[in-house]
């Protein structure tokens, strides 16, 4: 487990920002929630999180969208996908297009700590966190 | 496109129909009242085509008899004048010719044997055709002459054992007097006789003509008799034909007093359309399975909010749970109970679409309709990012349908519209009162690409799509238009290319009085939002 990663979480659904968030708190992440495709999209522009994870269907901003603005500017942060209906065409479009990983609603809080675990032990061995760890 | 319901409400198939529609015993299928109509159209006494055929021909039949027997009797009767005419001819020239001889004998002595000779002769004829004598100058006179005779007879007789001349002077007289007497009589009858034989060739040449003319009427008579019912009842199975073409499956009932041919064509009429209803609504209902398939991509994905809600909740109460503080296990609690009317309230939804009641004909909120069939196909909705639009007015009237059959009837045309629409395309939808009397028209718009033209023609036939293979079963529309007119009111398109279609929705607004019935009513509809 490696503390201080900082997670974007966004999902429009407030109680799973407000579970997700008190999940990877607990594993010791850092959580920033967005509820809206925008305000995510903004917040990229102002903030380099060191993992991304999206719900794909938000709002007029979709998940690819995010994805995209993601891999435009950091193509190295991992990107993870939460589909609402797990087929293999938004499998393999997600992972096309440079997901790290996608995970089928209904999902588990264990099954979204393994993936995430997963990127954070990926940057690690890449050489550390993409940035220094902001506060506390 | 079929008549509207302008054409459909006229007297030819309004208010039977409407009667029907609005009657407590229909629920809009044909099984319902199918069997009391056939019951009905059993029930009359038989006054058959065949019978009337009959019955006609049997009266022309006895009146020719009649004519028949009429010449035969009327021929013998101028025959018998005829004969009767020569003996009446003979009866004459016997009294002339006694007269010529009682003549010569006054004068001159001789011949009075010739005479009386003759007078006999007139007398045995008058005897022996005594009868017709009597029929012809009445008894009376029939007496009166053959007294004549028989006194002339008498006096000739007289005559010629007169004792002295003063004697045979009166006796001379009274001859010439009874013998112009005679004669006088016997010419009479025979004028009579000839005027009567005149009186009858006169009918003889008069009464074929009037029979003809009798005959003439009767065959007005007997083709109204005969023809009238065949022509109108086929006028009728026209109009029957059509409304069935529309989809209008309201089972024939009896417009006459009587049973005939026709009425068992009506009867396999009625059995027809109750097997092409049973079958449309198979049609229905397979189509309603390939548009719930549609739905339930929709739905599941819907489902899977609320369901990962609760699932991300109860995992972290149940491994965290004694961290928590007090207040925040509440709230978590909270949203479980929540979370889950979320996802039974989107099951209800399906089910109620999926649910196979009984159709029934009631008054309906329309807006509530509308309302209910847009949360089903929300999340199509949502997904295509197409905004909707809805002119609903506050005081729309209640209107007469059946709640499932609507609301699917609406569902088709949105999730249609989704089809075509591109995303962030527009759906609107307006209700408009007084557009055509009695009806509520509903248009659905889109600003899609819109409906070629030759397309338009074939659009509500079944089977027929536009879409791609295994995208659409060319049944939607064909069913809602099938639905439509089945509730009485009428399902029409236009289309600009280009720049969209519409889609208007004719539904009779409610004669009946009482609490209008809004959709959802069911267990989990809005008592759990």
């Amino acid at each position: 487990m490696t503390p201080g990663f900082e997670v974007l979480l966004v999902d429009d659904e407030p109680i799973v920002g407000k579970r997700l968030r008190t999940a990877l708190e607990r594993a010791g992440y850092r959580v920033e929630v967005c509820e809206t495709g925008a305000s995510a999209l903004a917040r990229i522009e102002e903030h380099a999180h060191d993992i991304v994870v999206t719900d794909i269907r938000i709002d007029e901003v979709d998940g690819i969208e995010i994805l995209k603005a993601v891999k435009a500017r950091r193509p190295e942060t991992p990107t993870i996908l939460i589909t609402g209906y797990a087929t293999v065409e938004v499998a393999r479009e997600a992972l096309a297009r440079g997901a790290f990983d996608f995970l089928a609603k209904p999902f588990r809080p264990k099954d979204l700590l393994r993936v995430v675990d997963r990127a954070a032990a990926q940057i690690e061995e890449r050489g550390g966190k993409g940035g220094p760890a902001e506060g506390p | 496109m079929t008549g509207s319901p302008g054409q459909g409400s006229s007297p030819s198939r309004g208010p039977d129909l409407r009667s029907i529609l609005t009657s407590t015993r229909f629920a809009g299928r044909a099984d319902d009242v199918g069997e009391v109509a056939d019951r009905e159209l059993e029930a009359r006494p038989p006054f058959t085509i065949r019978m009337r055929l009959i019955l006609a021909l049997g009266v022309f039949f006895l009146l020719y008899l009649l004519l028949v027997i009429w010449a035969i009797g009327f021929l013998s009767r101028i025959h018998e004048k005829v004969l009767f005419l020569e003996v009446a001819n003979l009866y004459t020239a016997e009294i002339q010719q006694a007269r010529r001889f009682e003549k010569n004998y006054l004068l001159y002595g001789t011949n009075l044997e010739d005479a009386v000779e003759h007078a006999r002769r007139a007398r045995d004829l008058a005897r022996t055709h005594g009868g017709r004598f009597e029929s012809v100058a009445g008894p009376e006179q029939s007496r009166v002459m053959s007294d004549h005779v028989a006194r002339y007879l008498r006096l000739l007789d007289d005559i010629a054992r007169a004792p002295d001349r003063a004697a045979r002077g009166a006796i001379e007289r009274e001859i010439r007097d009874h013998g112009a007497a005679m004669v006088r009589l016997a010419i009479e009858c025979m004028e009579r006789e000839r005027r009567g034989l005149d009186r009858m060739l006169y009918l003889a040449r008069r009464v074929p003509w009037i029979f003809l003319g009798v005959l003439l009427l009767l065959m007005v008579l007997a083709f109204n008799f005969v023809a009238r019912p065949i022509v109108g009842a086929l006028s009728r199975f026209m109009t029957y034909a059509e409304r069935i073409g529309r989809g209008d499956f309201t089972p024939i009932t009896p417009a006459r007093k009587y049973r005939d041919e026709f009425s068992k064509l009506a009867l396999t009429l009625n059995r027809m359309m109750r097997a092409v209803d049973r079958q449309h609504r198979i049609l229905v209902e397979s189509h309603k399975m390939r548009a719930m398939g549609n739905l339930v991509a929709g739905v599941a994905h819907e489902l899977n909010n609320p369901l990962n809600n609760i699932l991300l909740t109860a995992c972290l109460l149940r491994e965290e749970g004694e961290a928590l503080d007090e207040t925040e296990r509440e709230e978590m609690l909270e949203d479980l109970v929540s979370q889950s009317d979320r996802a039974k309230r989107i099951v209800q939804n399906l089910l109620d679409y999926a649910r196979e009641t009984e159709s029934k004909l009631e008054a309906l909120d329309l807006a509530a309709i509308i309302d209910h069939t847009l949360r089903l196909a929300g999340n199509q909705i949502r997904m295509k990012k197409v905004r909707m639009t809805l002119e609903l007015p506050e005081d729309l009237p209640p209107v007469h349908g059946d709640r499932q059959l609507l609301g699917q009837v609406f569902l088709n045309l949105i999730l249609n519209a989704l089809d075509v629409l591109p995303e962030k395309g527009e759906i609107r939808i307006r209700a408009e009162t007084g557009r055509q009397e009695g009806f509520l028209a509903v248009d659905v718009s889109d600003n899609g690409p819109g409906i070629p033209e030759h397309v338009l023609d074939r659009i509500f036939d079944p089977f027929f799509t536009t879409k791609p293979q295994g995208r659409g079963t060319g049944l939607g529309l064909a069913v809602s238009h099938g639905i439509m007119n089945k509730l009485g009111g009428d399902l029409l398109v236009r289309s600009t290319p280009g720049r969209g279609a519409t889609f208007t929705v004719l539904l009779p607004v409610t004669t009946i009085p009482g609490t209008v019935s809004s959709p959802g009513g069911g267990p989990g509809g809005e008592e759990a939002g």
